[in-house]
């Protein structure tokens, strides 16, 4: 039986003056006038932060007084940044399961009214308890993630540069994206040192937003072709390798396999760069370029809208802006768009019949892999 | 986590896949076999990668250093280490401190951030190293 994504709702991601339950209802709003208000039976949601008097633990009920829907079950999951893409795998699975006919998923987070220290900590909680002790955060260790595969590659830090490049010019198309200004190499190179090689503008900014989708039996142009998770040690210091992530490798394996598809017939990928160089290791680790291939494919354009493979024509997690729990669903909810002919001003140039959806949880610890599209006649 | 002497580093052993591991509670990681045994190292590894955060959690200064260190045994450990950043490539001796790890350089402190280097002197300085 096949499911596929019937509609999609992503408001602005940015500094938001409205709360987590406002942001979530105006996406969730969005996703289901896209379905004419037709009767859901399933509700799932997801955040990652749990800060705030409107916290996660009653979040369905809080969510179904706003959304005034007659749902007859619905549940919340988590998996930190990658919260999204569990979210919508989940309520597909349940409807395959014959759980369900019409689900919504919707996923959110509101991070700007909090203070960096309070975010640098719930953000760090995604990683394992022993190297958050050594007071380890997220782009401390993206750093290292970072200096691993400068290394083994033998670039300059300035490689690094031409995604963030890449993605604020994308998101200079996106009316809802964070980080809407293009940026240059030179001011890339200039911004503030983070956690070296890291600087300011290669981390994803601190973004308030929601996405929403609603799934349903059937195919479309947005059909769910193939789900994949991988996972991997939580300690980074138990991998064998820093410079490809083995739950990217075994979330994208599943998903090709379950699809009966290979990166040659991917049109279009929305990747999770929460740091600009781990655009690279996900193209790789996706298998559509080889090891340390990825800078050239951002050099010469191919990541384009008009490129042979767009990649994050969203703006991605460096210009779209990264609400960690709603990332997953946005990437997936581009793609869908892109699929359905809905993107607007973010359309790539070619018509895509088949795209990929790539998130990632913490420092790679659970991946997920989406691939929509046309369902084979 | 079993107390470390004065001379060397505590690491554990899978008796039955023979995986060597920092110590930990629970079975191996690798199979998931409960027999496991302690053994000591000398502690001297080398500095894979290494960072300064400007931005630390609370309770932490900045700059705080980072390093991830890789040992002769192959393990891996995420370690704080002494100022100067040592940059990667720089041997360190790794012991253990309650539920942290602190290293030092044991090469002659050659070439960290932040500190004059002596010209033409110690490892290479690694491609990603900005100008000074």
């Amino acid at each position: 039986m096949s499911v596929h994504v019937a509609s999609v709702g992503v408001g602005r991601f940015g500094k938001r003056s409205e709360g987590l339950l406002e942001l979530a209802t105006e996406a969730a709003g969005l996703a289901l006038e896209g379905i004419g208000r037709k009767k859901v039976d399933l509700f799932v949601a997801g955040t990652m932060l749990a800060h705030g008097p409107q916290g996660p633990p009653a979040l369905l009920p809080r969510l179904a007084e706003r959304l005034g829907l007659d749902w007859e079950s619905g549940f919340r999951v988590e998996a930190a940044s990658a919260t999204g893409a569990m979210a919508f795998h989940a309520a597909v699975e349940s409807i395959e399961a014959g759980r369900a006919s019409r689900a919504l998923v919707v996923a959110v987070d509101k991070m700007t009214d909090q203070p960096t220290g309070v975010l640098t900590r719930e953000l760090a909680a995604a990683l394992h308890e022993s190297e958050v002790a050594s007071g380890a955060t997220m782009p401390g260790l993206g750093s290292l993630v970072a200096q691993r595969y400068l290394q083994r590659h033998h670039l300059a830090p300035e490689a690094m540069g031409l995604v963030t490049v890449h993605d604020r010019s994308m998101a200079s198309a996106n009316p809802r994206a964070h980080l809407p200004k293009p940026v240059s190499l030179e001011e890339v190179a200039a911004s503030r040192p983070v956690a070296l090689p890291l600087r300011l503008l290669h981390c994803a900014p601190i973004s308030d937003g929601a996405a929403a989708a609603v799934v349903e039996k059937g195919a479309g142009k947005a059909t769910v072709l193939g789900l994949g998770q991988g996972f991997d040690a939580l300690r980074i210091t138990d991998r064998a390798d820093l410079s490809s992530f083995l739950a990217t490798r075994l979330a994208a394996r599943r998903a090709y396999q379950q699809s009966g598809l290979t990166r040659k017939n991917i049109d279009l990928v929305e990747l999770h760069d929460a740091f600009s160089p781990l655009a690279f290791v996900h193209l790789e680790d996706l298998g559509f370029c080889g090891s340390g291939e990825g800078p050239g494919w951002y050099e010469r354009g191919w990541v384009q809208r008009d490129g042979r493979l767009p990649v994050n024509p969203s703006g991605g997690l460096l210009g779209r802006g990264h609400p960690v729990a709603a990332t997953g669903l946005a990437g997936i909810a581009e793609i869908a768009a892109q699929l359905r002919g809905e993107a607007g001003p973010t359309a790539v140039a070619r018509p895509p019949k088949i795209g990929l959806a790539h998130s990632m949880a913490g420092l790679g610890a659970q991946n997920f892999v989406t691939i929509l599209g046309e369902a084979p006649s | 986590m079993s107390a470390p002497g004065p001379e060397g580093l505590t690491l554990v052993k899978c008796s039955t896949c023979h995986a060597r591991f920092t110590p930990r509670e629970g079975p191996c990681p690798r199979c998931m076999s409960p027999s496991t045994e302690a053994f000591i190292v000398p502690g001297i590894g080398t500095v894979l990668a290494s960072t300064a955060l400007e931005v630390p959690p609370p309770g932490w200064e900045a700059p705080h250093l980072l390093a991830l260190v890789e040992l002769e045994d192959a393990v891996r450990l995420l370690v704080l280490p002494e100022a100067p950043l040592p940059v990667p490539g720089a041997l360190v001796e790794v012991r253990a401190d309650g539920p942290v790890y602190r290293a030092r350089r044991v090469d002659g402190d050659r070439g960290g951030r932040g500190e004059g280097d002596a010209p033409g002197a110690g490892p290479s300085r690694p491609p990603f190293e900005p100008p000074r």
